[in-house]
């Protein structure tokens, strides 16, 4: 007996339900895979580009540091020997680098000493400067001195400057290049992991070899620090307030929609209210981070509120009927049982609004947070109040600047920024497996 | 009628633990009780009765005020506990409960440890003086809950990682442990099987000699096995309440018999 309809043979609906789903599948793989591939090229060009900033070419050649030039009223007192600026010092570095050339064999051909001068950066006389003026007993003497090498110089040995290149670059030329290579080739010059580009601040447009992050760093660590110690407890306490305390009628409606509008506010808009409100009206000073981690704060409190809730909302109510049952009261029930059974949840919705705030650019750069920074801001709380940059900020800046090198700095700063994030959510995910709990 | 019976007739006639007086109940136009009137005797079981939505577990949570969490919910009329009106405004239901304690459907222990569980009660009303006391409370508790022995061993394992059964005699435990002098139960065994059930009721027919229970159940066997009184609900209204014999052998409404002998519920 032949079944009027064989399971063995597909009917056409069927087969059009399947092929509907074979392409509903292939679709939803092809957009993972473009995500994916959009992922990796954006951190493979900020690789490419980028990881030469951890690496730093320096030279390293004896100088003799003569008292006469560098402290010509001969006192050894640092006020006095201020009086000679970098200028005074520059020269002395390229009569010890031509000496020092001269004497290993170097051959120097078509290199007059303003060429030879630019191999050293300009930030070298200055390094210099400040460790004599620091040392005064270091006259006289002729010490090895480790100094950064020119940007070009550097661009050379990480590969961005050729000697191709060099043909059509006013600022170094090929025969630089080639005294460079000899030097290298002499152990004169090495390029090794650069710690500068982390701990040191930022420098002028001139000097991308010496421009670091460590103001910009540490201006967003004391943002983190304010956003952390005013967002985290206001959000929650907003959030238990409004979850599990407040009554639900039309104000706290009114409330609640507010705060989901505020999660979508552009960042800008936080931006101009900080500048009016904390800086015009307020007088707080500009560029502090105090100023920036208040705006990042109301910018995070929408986000760490609304995820406190939806975490106060996931703990079964028959936790809160259990203490109540018990004659705890309704702060009882939710400081001894709600609280941390939702604690992973407010952990993890703080740490992704900080990681937003770390990332954020636009109101930093209304706040006067974007300005040029050379000095580290003190320890908290003093600190708090004085010029610093920010890690985006910085990325920004740098992006601007005509050299290159700043492009390489930039992406390095990127990849900074990026690993911080990585970091932050990392720190999460690790959060939330940790505190979780099954009831 | 036995010995046992006229003992807690005569019990009934002195004045009852918990007496109700045309108590109301409304959740926002829903009229949830009607005009319900009852007298809850001390150191007995009192069955509460009826079909799905009758109230009984409403009524059941006014007792300790547990509806006072319930925004839309308003009660009126007058329930006295001992003579004192309960809902008088200068009634704190924080006190209230800790007199009157309460087991929920669902075994609820927190996701603490078994001794923390237990502990809870007495360390937020202040009613040990140092360790050693709470340890008394805490064994004391779990004793009279018949859950000692089996987690004698392993009271700082996690309360949730004990069986159904275990759970809510862990919760019975917890509640025992404020010293309650009601212990209101709602639908205790409804999500157990039944050994844990029969442990349960076990449990319940020897607390009877130190509290005044108060169980809501929709299992008629269950209300005749571990009750001395029983009310039978029906939409809000209390239809009848007697002797839990009378009203499984000789109900005085015929709603009560239809329900006992299952043509309605």
């Amino acid at each position: 007996m032949t079944p009027a309809k064989s399971l063995l043979a597909a009917d056409p609906r069927t087969r059009a339900r399947n092929r509907a789903e074979a392409r509903f599948r292939a679709l939803g793989l092809g957009a993972v895979l473009l995500g994916l591939g959009a992922l990796v090229l954006l951190v493979g060009t900020i690789l490419a580009n980028g990881a030469g900033a951890f690496r730093q070419t320096y030279l390293t050649i004896p100088v003799t540091l003569d008292a006469d030039r560098l402290d010509p009223a001969g006192t050894r007192d640092p006020a006095d020997m201020a009086a000679v600026t970098t200028f005074g010092y520059a020269p002395l570095l390229a009569q010890a680098l031509q000496q020092h050339l001269r004497q290993r064999g170097v051959a120097m051909e078509g290199i007059g000493p303003r060429d030879l001068m630019a191999i050293i950066s300009q930030e070298a006389p200055a390094q210099i400067r400040a460790m004599v003026l620091q040392n005064p007993d270091l006259l006289d003497r002729t010490l090895e001195l480790e100094m950064l090498a020119g940007g070009r110089i550097d661009g050379y040995f990480k590969g961005r400057v050729t000697l191709q290149s060099a043909e059509r670059d006013a600022n170094v030329s090929p025969a630089q290049l080639v005294l460079a290579q000899a030097m290298a080739d002499a152990g004169m010059i090495e390029t090794r992991f650069n710690w500068a580009f982390l701990t040191g601040s930022d420098a002028s447009g001139q000097r991308p070899e010496a421009a670091g992050l460590g103001v910009a760093i540490l201006g967003s660590l004391y943002m983190m620090l304010v956003v952390l110690v005013l967002a985290l407890p206001i959000g929650v306490a907003a959030a238990v307030y409004l979850e599990e305390f407040a009554p639900k009628n039309r104000l706290t409606d009114v409330i609640e929609v507010n705060i989901s509008n505020l999660a979508a506010v552009p960042s800008i808009v936080f931006g101009i209210l900080g500048l009016a409100i904390f800086i015009n009206f307020a007088g707080l000073p500009q560029s502090a981070p105090v100023v920036g981690g208040l705006v990042l704060t109301l910018m995070t409190l929408p986000t760490i509120i609304i995820a406190t809730r939806a975490a106060l909302r996931a703990v079964p109510p028959s936790i809160r009927a259990a203490a109540l049952g018990l004659g705890a009261s309704k702060m009882q029930s939710v400081f001894h049982h709600v609280l941390p059974l939702a604690a992973p949840g407010i952990l993890t919705g703080t740490i992704i609004g900080l990681a937003q705030a770390l990332g954020e650019t636009a109101p930093l750069l209304l706040i006067g947070m974007v300005a040029f920074v050379r000095d580290f801001p003190a320890a908290p709380p003093e600190g708090l109040f004085d010029p610093a940059s920010a890690l985006p900020v910085q990325v920004y800046n740098w992006t601007q600047r005509a050299d290159p090198a700043f492009v390489e700095r930039a992406a390095g700063a990127t990849l900074v920024l990026l690993g911080l994030l990585v970091t932050m959510n990392l720190i999460a995910v690790m959060l939330r497996r940790r505190f979780e709990r099954r009831w | 009628m036995n010995v046992m019976q006229q003992v807690e007739a005569a019990v009934t006639q002195t004045a009852p633990k918990i007496s109700a007086k045309a108590v109301d109940v409304f959740y926002g136009d829903t009229h949830a009780i009607k005009a319900v009137d009852v007298e809850i005797a001390d150191k007995m079981v009192t069955a509460f009765i009826g079909p799905s939505g009758c109230g009984k577990s409403t009524f059941l949570r006014c007792l300790n005020r547990m509806n006072d969490t319930i925004d839309s919910a308003r009660v009126t009329g007058r329930i006295d506990l001992d003579g004192e009106d309960i809902y008088a405004p200068r009634v704190d239901p924080v006190q209230l409960r800790a007199k009157v304690g309460m087991v929920f459907q669902k075994p609820n222990p927190f996701p603490k440890s078994i001794y923390d569980n237990v502990a809870y009660g007495p360390r937020i009303h202040g009613l040990a003086r140092d360790k050693s006391d709470l340890d008394a409370i805490v064994e004391k508790s779990l004793r009279r809950a018949a859950l000692w022995e089996e987690v004698k061993d392993r009271l700082t394992a996690p309360g949730t990682g004990l069986s159904g059964g275990q759970q809510q005699r862990l919760c019975i435990a917890r509640a025992i442990a404020t010293g309650p002098e009601v212990l209101l139960m709602d639908e205790p065994c409804s999500a157990l099987d039944p050994i844990a059930t029969a442990q349960v009721e076990q449990l319940i027919d020897e607390l009877r000699s130190r509290f005044c229970v108060v169980i809501v159940t929709h299992s008629m066997a269950q209300a005749s096995r571990v009750s001395q009184k029983t009310a039978f609900f029906h939409l809000g209204e209390l239809v009848e309440f007697d002797d839990t014999d009378r009203i499984f052998t000789n109900p005085g409404d015929h709603r009560t018999e239809s329900y006992i002998t299952g043509r309605i519920g």
